[in-house]
């Protein structure tokens, strides 16, 4: 039933106090609507993990939350290096997060299989030296699925 | 909720909606209301009302006392409310010559079973089920299930030691009269009247420990100094930030990383870090939601510094004693610790019941929301413009509730009639000026 609503945020490149943003808004949303908590849980898991991954690979980016009665999508885009092998960086513990990205305690390689895990579906679009374009998304429709 | 509104006091002043973490104050008809949904009983709306209006929902002390009440169970802050009964031994003897029991024993012995049976939780959980969270202080558990789900499986299932403490004396004394809680903050006072994780409480009544300080200061009791000073006065620390986790490390066996923080401001960030997985390599928190601990509590009568440096002074021998062990280990295997029910998130307080119209609802927010001022003045009795918006789409306000608002639509209003002033009625047209 008509347009979806819509959150936007600007992710800048680096900023990792800021990441977290963005979950934490799709998480009040989402509680506005009366959507079940675990639902809410892996929503947020995902929106975080996409904040991290525009914060640290792709030099910043706009994520995009689209809501409506079906379904929850998180659309991450960056114009970033693009990833060569998407179906490489979908391995656990696959990470070309740079040393001191690491030594942080980011970057560890989890971020892509955490958001698969958590999302009904996942797709991405890259293309390297153009960028990225992640869209998740969870069903509203049933029980709430798995994780 | 263990926070009550006295009306004729309110002024409807506002200085205590934005003083409320979880935005659940609303000042409508010039008079406060508190959203019992939201209200996670931390006592902050207290704390900023310069008209007491706003106080603990507890019962009445001396009518209580007078109708026979003569077993009590006291947090821990109550023993150092005192400089002269400077030992808790003292506060026993003077509760004593007033023919109150007071259940130490018992307790005491609960909050050391607390403390070996989260070390044992502690010990058996995972790596990714650590940090695990202290259930003890009320408000961080009701703050967790109302604003961060998500962190719920991380809360010990462990019983507060009060609550515990009261029903081992029951079931080793047989004994069934009626038990009050002196309690330092509003936080403990829901613990008994509604609480989480178990059907109902153990204790039947709730006072504050301010309220029993207030009557032993003013005098009375004749303290002999008789008694034998308490022998375990390893739960006393636990008034204060940090005793919870010292505790709990006498009975580890090996070291484990602990995180202590007091106060609303650290609680939430600590919080909001933990749910950002940020706390890599810690094995458990402690939370309270007053500053320095339950010492900070708006229902205790001392203040709090002073209260923090008596607790410190006691000595504390955090070696339980090989029976004293024995007698921890019997109880822990009884699981008489044990939190009978798991805890829930609360309810939320969705815009609507169906989703469709919830997002209608949504958008219509925002839409309100632009519109505002966004300088959350607290004027129109909300804590925020967010929260205004969020009133009127569902029902409970107007935007002219606005201050902003109302004047715009007042200077419009004006233009119109000025603009009303110029016109002519048209049989005075053409006859140049009016004579005046």
């Amino acid at each position: 039933m008509g347009a979806p609503y819509v959150v936007e945020f600007e992710i800048a490149k680096d900023d990792f106090l800021a990441a977290g943003e963005g979950s934490g808004s799709v998480k009040d949303t989402l509680k506005m609507l009366g959507i079940p908590s675990a639902v809410i849980r892996r929503a947020a898991i995902i929106t975080y993990e996409a904040e991290m991954n525009l914060v640290i690979h792709g030099g910043g980016g706009v994520l995009k939350i689209l809501i409506s009665p079906e379904k929850v999508e998180i659309v991450a885009r960056d114009d970033g290096p693009g990833i060569p092998d998407v179906e490489l960086a979908m391995r656990e513990g696959f990470s070309t997060a740079p040393d001191r990205i690491r030594e942080m305690g980011f970057g560890a390689g989890m971020g892509l299989p955490n958001i698969k895990r958590n999302a009904d579906s996942l797709e991405i679009e890259s293309a390297v030296g153009v960028g990225t374009t992640l869209t998740a998304s969870i069903d509203l429709s049933g029980e709430g699925g798995p994780a | 909720m263990g926070v009550k509104v006295f009306d004729v006091a309110c002024r409807g002043c506002v200085n205590c909606i934005r003083s409320c973490p979880t935005e659940a104050i609303r000042v409508i008809d010039g008079m406060v209301k508190i959203i019992p949904e939201l209200c996670i009983d931390c006592g902050e709306c207290i704390r900023s009302c310069g008209n007491k209006a706003l106080g603990l929902d507890e019962d009445d002390w001396r009518l209580l006392q007078s109708h026979g009440a003569s077993v009590i169970s006291a947090d821990p802050t109550f023993y150092v409310q005192f400089s002269h009964y400077w030992r808790p031994a003292l506060v026993v003897e003077a509760l004593a010559s007033w023919n109150i029991l007071d259940l130490h024993d018992w307790v005491s012995r609960a909050f050391d079973v607390a403390a070996y049976a989260i070390a044992r939780v502690i010990e058996g959980s995972t790596e990714d089920e650590r940090p695990l969270i202290s259930t003890y202080c009320p408000s961080v558990v009701r703050l967790i299930q109302t604003r961060f789900p998500e962190l719920l499986g991380r809360l010990v299932p462990v019983e507060s030691p009060l609550e515990a403490g009261v029903a081992l004396w029951r079931k080793e004394t047989g004994r069934t009269d009626p038990v009050t809680l002196l309690s330092p903050c509003p936080a403990k006072i829901t613990m008994v009247r509604n609480p989480e994780g178990r059907e109902s409480s153990n204790i039947d009544h709730v006072v504050s420990v301010k309220s029993v300080a207030r009557d032993l200061l003013a005098g009375g009791p004749r303290v002999r100094g008789e008694l034998e000073p308490m022998a375990n006065t390893r739960w006393i620390r636990w008034a204060v930030r940090g005793g919870e986790s010292r505790h709990i490390k006498a009975f580890s066996s090996k070291e484990i990383t602990t995180v202590t923080v007091s106060g609303l401001r650290n609680t939430l960030d600590l919080l909001r870090d933990l749910e950002l997985g940020r706390l890599h390599g810690v094995d458990f928190v402690e939370c309270r939601v007053c500053d320095l601990g339950c010492i900070g509590g708006i229902g205790n009568a001392e203040s709090r510094f002073l209260g923090q440096l008596r607790t410190e002074k006691f000595k504390v021998n955090w070696d339980p004693s090989e029976e004293e062990r024995a007698v921890i280990v019997d109880l822990y295997e009884e699981g008489v610790w044990r939190l009978p029910l798991p805890l829930t998130t609360r309810p939320g307080r969705p815009l609507a019941d169906n989703l469709n119209e919830a997002m209608e609802r949504l958008k219509k927010m925002k839409e309100v929301y632009a519109d505002l001022p966004h300088i959350d003045c607290g004027a129109c009795g909300r804590p925020s413009c967010k929260a205004m918006a969020e009133d009127v789409v569902r029902g409970l306000g107007e935007t002219t509730d606005c201050i902003f608002k109302l004047r715009e639509r007042i200077s419009t209003l004006a233009a119109e009639i000025i603009d009303l002033s110029r016109l002519q009625p048209q049989t005075l047209r053409g006859r140049g000026k009016l004579r005046s």
